[in-house]
């Protein structure tokens, strides 16, 4: 009988637990360092007031306007659904831009589709690839609202302005989570297009794609939700969404009117839940 | 061998070698294949059945001696040349790498691929000309499986989708058919009749046809020819009815040594 190879012992510290433990330790240094007590989250004397004002508003919304307004102003409800339209808007707007980019950029950054088509030019790819990331980068690390911010500084209160500053991060987002579900989605078929002669775009078109599309769909969804609270909020800084409504009730006390806004983005992003859960049951299930 | 010299061989490779990291999957192969002849490779796993397959496919390049296929050798080939070549060869693939969440149709119509432009090959997708549309239902009709044209691919059972692959491969057009371990993932009476529908298109159409198989038997039964690999060398190429039982359990015989470096399935 031969004696059976030594099993290694394990390693006491192991590198994954060191890891795990500086996590845990700059976590908690950051909570000191925020310094936050819980008692900050209890409102002041005179706040409470408003606090329970606004959420006992909660279940008796606005049906029409609690002050006065000037002649011809339209009824609550009719310029709460022009609002929750006009916020419905920009975001298609600004997605439908962000998804193009998002589509060209985000095949543009794959680096395994570039890997497998270079053709003698070996610094092509990571040349272009590498650009796009660069390119990525710099969209997303810049929030939408900033981006309305020099917008408005540039070209004013312009509609194209803040549909622009939601399609640039949300552009460079979907780029980003598009790349890599098209480097994870399973290369088997791309490869058995390669080799019966399929060219480059081919293959990526008829391969590739196809097999990432489900998860890529169902991503976009979900970012089209994020953009219309994301075109929602840009109301706060004047564009006629529904945050400007909010804002100009909010300013004015009037929390039932604030409430039917607020019903009606809910109404908007549960519409859009129940749209894409459809369209999910029909095409991946 | 009775090959004349007026008719240029569908596959003719002398010494030929490849080579993954340094290591020889394959090493001085002599092979030669005339055009409507079918064969098959049998041997143990990771004895460079499919590296084989894969360089008569002009999928994989030799790194020694030459490969020529329709009289045309692969080294130095332009990449545009490569790709004709290859539109013309169908590959059943052992893992059959179709796209699943599309119609059975798409799949088809993606044999073509490498003989359409990009242009082409959109309009295709988006809007089948009736007449192709036709076409593919006559070569699923041929593979059995006529009624699934509009189905999606990953509805079908594995054996329906092995003749996907299959209508795909045909769908080409191609001069010679080639398939890696064509049965590996059905039972024994699908895996017959799969060999068994390899051989008569082939023969129906005049294919030159390749079939990887781990099952001696039915190479035995569909092949008049077979070609014994082991360890990237050719063992025997002969015909079949003059291929010894010893010759074969040779090819199969364990060696404790190959159970420790196992390099079996692996497909660069």
């Amino acid at each position: 009988m031969t004696a059976l190879a030594a099993v290694p012992e394990p390693r006491r510290i192991s590198g994954r637990g060191l890891v795990l433990a500086g996590i845990a330790l700059a976590t908690l240094g950051a909570w000191l360092a925020l310094d936050a007590p819980l008692s900050g989250l209890v409102p002041r004397e005179g706040s409470w007031r408003i606090v329970r004002g606004f959420f006992g508003s909660a279940l008796q919304p606005a049906l029409d306007y609690e002050g006065e307004v000037p002649e011809g102003t339209l009824p609550l409800l009719a310029s709460g659904l022009a609002a929750a339209r006009r916020t419905l808007v920009f975001a298609v707007g600004g997605m439908s831009l962000a998804l193009v980019f998002g589509v060209v950029l985000g095949f543009l950054a794959s680096s395994s589709w570039w890997a497998a088509e270079r053709r003698g030019r070996s610094w092509l790819g990571p040349l272009v690839w590498s650009s796009a990331r660069v390119l990525i980068v710099g969209m997303r690390s810049v929030h939408e609202l900033l981006w309305a911010v020099l917008f408005l500084a540039a070209c004013g209160l312009n509609t194209f302005g803040a549909v622009v500053a939601i399609a640039i991060p949300y552009g460079g987002t979907l780029a980003k989570i598009f790349s890599e579900m098209l480097e994870e989605a399973p290369r088997d078929s791309a490869k058995a297009l390669r080799e019966l002669g399929a060219g480059p775009l081919q293959v990526f078109l008829f391969g590739q794609l196809p097999r990432a599309l489900p998860d890529m769909a169902a991503y976009a969804f979900y970012r089209f939700e994020c953009a219309v609270r994301s075109s929602a909020v840009l109301g706060f800084f004047g564009f006629p969404t529904l945050g400007y409504s909010i804002a100009q009730a909010f300013e004015n006390l009037h929390y039932a009117e604030v409430w039917t806004y607020l019903y009606l983005l809910m109404a908007l992003v549960v519409g859009i839940e129940l749209w894409s859960g459809a369209l999910r049951r029909r095409f991946v299930a | 061998m009775s090959l004349r010299r007026t008719e240029a061989a569908a596959f003719r490779l002398a010494a030929a070698g490849v080579r993954f990291d340094g290591r020889a999957a394959l090493a001085g192969v002599e092979l030669e294949i005339r055009p409507g002849e079918s064969l098959a490779l049998v041997g143990p796993s990771g004895s460079g059945k499919t590296t084989l397959l894969r360089l008569l496919n002009a999928a994989a390049l030799p790194s020694s001696g030459s490969v020529e296929i329709d009289g045309r050798a692969l080294n130095g080939m332009p990449p545009a040349a490569l790709r004709d070549l290859r539109a013309r060869i169908g590959f059943v693939h052992q893992d059959l790498c179709l796209v699943p969440n599309v119609r059975v149709l798409s799949n088809v119509l993606a044999g073509r691929l490498g003989q359409q432009g990009l242009a082409a090959s959109l309009r295709s997708l988006l809007q089948p000309p009736r007449a192709e549309i036709e076409e593919v239902a006559r070569v699923l009709e041929r593979v059995g499986i006529g009624e699934k044209l509009y189905q999606r691919t990953d509805s079908l059972s594995g054996g329906q989708r092995q003749r996907v692959a299959l209508a795909r491969a045909l769908f080409q057009e191609p001069r010679a058919l080639l398939a890696d371990e064509p049965v590996s993932a059905v039972d024994p009476a699908r895996a017959r009749s799969m060999v068994a529908l390899l051989a008569e298109v082939s023969r129906e159409r005049g294919l030159t046809l390749v079939v990887s198989l781990h099952d001696i038997a039915l190479a035995r039964e569909f092949f008049p020819r077979l070609v014994g690999l082991r360890g990237g060398r050719v063992v025997f190429d002969r015909r079949t009815g003059e291929v010894t039982a010893g010759e074969l359990e040779r090819l199969y015989a364990l060696e404790g040594l190959e159970l420790a470096d196992d390099g079996a399935g692996r497909s660069p």
